[in-house]
């Protein structure tokens, strides 16, 4: 039974031809007296068959003179830069390539983002300590400052009026008038 | 005396365009054969090959020989069809309608091995069947049938081991001849 089992492993790389001649002349051996394993042969090389008539039915021989005309044509003609492109980052992305490449993208992302707990401030200090101001947020002439402070993780936020704005929209005095 | 490929690829890359009409001529049909048998409609098939040669003229340059050409025109080929066989997954409908007129046109044309009903419900069923199969099933058995092509030479057309020719050989024909158990 177990050797059934392996010979209906082997069973297509015999047919193909693929075993060595002592592989080969064992499995012809058991074949020869194993009726369940000839029938299984007997399967297979009609599949194969069916397969030759199938694949081979639809071949139809092409003429030599017009396939190389549409190829002469082809390499005659001038193709844009991103057709080029687009053929290039075919090559690029293929499947095996792909499958390196998600994971180790998501490597660098992660890399990136742990860089932050090493190197704090490593991207220059800009964002950190951020004092941003907010003009007029509401109407009646007061300001927000918001002051962010990253490594005790606090925000402030600031209401104050602006007396500069405030004296900018305050009624203008009268013009001086004429000296009676 | 008939240059070999090496010789003829040599010539290429030194501009001879001659050289290149003749390797055309060597493989166009067998390359034709091999993306038919993936794609299953001649007009896209041609397609194919058409590129397939173009794309070979474009890159000869870069052929260093460490492959024979057989295996080099073959990997741009299996691999260009692959990439319309999953556009034509993206869009079933046209190849449904192609599949039948290329059915419709063997009828016409093949008075073939399938002669009776039980065998064109067979090719039939087997059509389905194959086109069933991943893209890369499909190439080794392709590969395997149309070429005769041994596991070392599909394994280096298609960038895996031998063993992966080989195991993916055996679950392609065991796949097959589960949906064809009612015909063999």
């Amino acid at each position: 039974m177990k050797d059934c089992e392996n010979i209906s492993e082997s069973m297509g790389r015999w047919l193909d031809g693929e075993l060595s001649p002592a592989e080969s002349e064992s499995i012809r051996a058991h074949v020869a007296q194993c009726a369940d394993c000839g029938e299984a042969q007997r399967k297979l090389e009609k599949l194969q068959l069916a397969l030759e008539g199938a694949l081979m039915a639809e071949s139809k021989s092409i003429e030599f003179e017009p396939f190389w005309r549409a190829v002469q044509l082809r390499i005659a003609e001038k193709r844009t830069w991103y057709e080029d492109a687009l053929d290039w980052s075919r090559g690029l992305f293929t499947a095996s390539r792909a499958a390196w490449a998600i994971p180790a993208l998501i490597a660098l992302l992660l890399a990136v983002a742990s860089l932050e707990s090493y190197f704090p401030g490593w991207r220059g200090g800009a964002g950190r300590n951020a004092f941003a101001a907010v003009d007029s947020i509401d109407a009646h002439g007061r300001n927000v400052a918001l002051l962010r402070e990253y490594d005790s993780k606090t925000t402030v936020i600031w209401l104050y009026e602006d007396q500069e704005g405030e004296n900018e929209t305050a009624e203008e005095p009268p013009p001086p008038g004429p000296a009676f | 005396m008939e240059l070999s490929d090496r010789e003829l690829v040599q010539k290429c890359q030194t501009g001879e365009m001659s050289a290149f009409e003749e390797l055309v001529s060597r493989y166009h049909q067998k390359v034709y054969m091999v993306i038919l048998g993936l794609l299953r409609n001649r007009e896209d098939a041609l397609e194919v090959a058409q590129e397939t040669f173009f794309r070979a003229y474009r890159k000869i340059n870069g052929f260093q020989g460490g492959s024979s050409f057989y295996t080099w025109i073959y990997r741009i080929a299996v691999n260009l069809a692959i990439d319309a066989q999953r556009r034509q997954k993206r869009n079933p409908l046209d190849f449904r309608e192609s599949m039948d007129g290329l059915l419709e046109s063997q009828d016409e044309v093949a008075r073939d091995p399938f002669a009776d009903v039980h065998d064109k419900e067979l090719r039939q069923n087997l059509t389905n069947a194959i086109n069933d199969l991943t893209p890369e099933h499909k190439a080794v058995i392709v590969l395997r049938t149309i070429e005769g092509l041994s596991y070392k030479d599909i394994g280096e057309i298609l960038g895996c081991s031998e063993g992966t020719v080989m195991s993916r050989l055996h679950y392609a024909r065991k796949k097959l001849q589960d949906k064809l158990s009612a015909f063999l």
